[in-house]
């Protein structure tokens, strides 16, 4: 049992619907709410399906488990206690809040540029305008476009004196 | 007429009048007699004389006596009035020449003071011009130092916060119409250009 857990740790993905560290949590839950539900199906004899969320859906099906099985909820347990405590993160700050879809397609190039089980942190930094700031553990990028521009300001100088003379 | 010209005719009347008086007081001297013949016969000469030269006589020349001396008196009146005239018109004109003289002395001497307060004015005129030209050159020269080296200093600042003025400029402009998905090539691509960094970041850890 415990080596097809540590087998299932290092193949299990985390869908794009999870980004942060709350959805983990959550989905650690909603594990444990289920594993509940499961054994008081299994005492009641009771064959109503268990009530189980989006996020539980995406992970189970991209992952093939089948969350009634005891073997594959521990295994995912596992994985989830794992992700909470090791699983790297990035602060992400944005002018406004981002959609699903760009959140989806951002999280796609972390998770295969970067780190396949990467997490975000997303805050609201309106000043910003336009482009995002990056925390990682030790550094900070500004990929801002007052950044942009003040790595093309002697571009722009140029160009305003040629404007002048 | 000079002043000693009118002593001189004052001298003469005075001299005329000492002559008339002598000559009346003769007229009234008593002759000794004589107890000689020929006293007698001055005596009766003297008798005939008084016979002749009696008081009716005497009265008469003293009338014309007086009426001669009046005469004089008026002519030389008349005299010294024309005299004093002329001198009075001579002081006029003698006044008249020496004021007038005075005047235009004074009148120079006034003339060149004013002069001289004019050129001094002038010249301190001159001065303050001078003094107040040199104050605005270097006024001049101060301003537009300053005026060049704040518009240095404003360059430069505007050059420093460039920048963010043209990102504030775009963010205002356009910020409402840029969505984060529009965005997200350029993220991608600083991302991309930074992910050696991050990923060497991730592995260090907290």
């Amino acid at each position: 049992m415990m080596a097809r857990a540590t087998l299932t740790e290092k193949e299990l993905v985390l869908p794009l619907s999870v980004v942060s560290r709350a959805d983990v949590g959550q989905l650690t839950r909603e594990l444990e709410a289920l594993e509940s539900a499961v054994r008081r199906a299994t005492a009641s004899k009771d064959d109503k399906p268990l009530p189980t969320s989006r996020l539980l859906d995406d992970i189970s099906a991209q992952n093939k488990l089948n969350l009634l099985q005891p073997a594959d909820r521990a295994a995912l347990k596992t994985f989830l206690a794992m992700i909470s405590s090791k699983a790297p993160l990035l602060h992400f700050s944005f002018s406004s809040d981002p959609s699903p879809r760009f959140l989806a397609k951002l999280l796609t190039w972390l998770r295969t540029e970067i780190d396949d089980k990467v997490l975000l942190h997303i805050g609201l930094e309106p000043a910003l305008g336009a482009g995002c700031v990056l925390r990682t553990t030790n550094r900070y990028f500004d990929f801002s476009l007052r950044q942009h521009f003040e790595k093309q300001g002697e571009m722009l100088l140029s160009t305003l004196r040629e404007k002048a003379e | 007429m000079e002043l000693w010209a009118v002593i001189a005719i004052l001298g003469m009347l005075t001299a005329a009048m000492a002559a008339f008086i002598w000559l009346a007081l003769q007229l009234h001297v008593t002759p000794a007699k004589t107890k000689s013949k020929e006293q007698q016969y001055a005596e009766s000469a003297e008798q005939d004389v008084e016979h002749i030269f009696n008081d009716e006589f005497r009265q008469e020349l003293r009338n014309r006596g007086r009426l001669h001396f009046e005469k004089i008196i008026n002519e030389n009146a008349m005299f010294l009035q024309q005299d004093l005239r002329l001198t009075t018109s001579q002081l006029n004109q003698y006044m008249k020449v020496e004021i007038t003289q005075t005047l235009q002395e004074e009148f120079s001497k006034y003339e060149e003071s004013i002069a001289d307060a004019k050129k001094l004015a002038i010249e301190s005129l001159e001065k303050t011009q001078s003094a107040i030209e040199q104050q605005r050159q270097i006024l001049s020269e101060q301003l537009q130092k300053e005026v060049a080296e704040q518009k240095a200093h404003l360059i430069a600042v505007f050059e420093q916060n460039l920048a963010t003025i043209v990102n504030h400029y775009v963010l205002a402009a356009v910020g409402n119409q840029i969505d984060l998905t529009d965005q997200l090539d350029f993220i991608l691509s600083e991302l991309q250009a930074n992910k050696k960094a991050i990923i060497e970041d991730l592995k260090l850890g907290g």
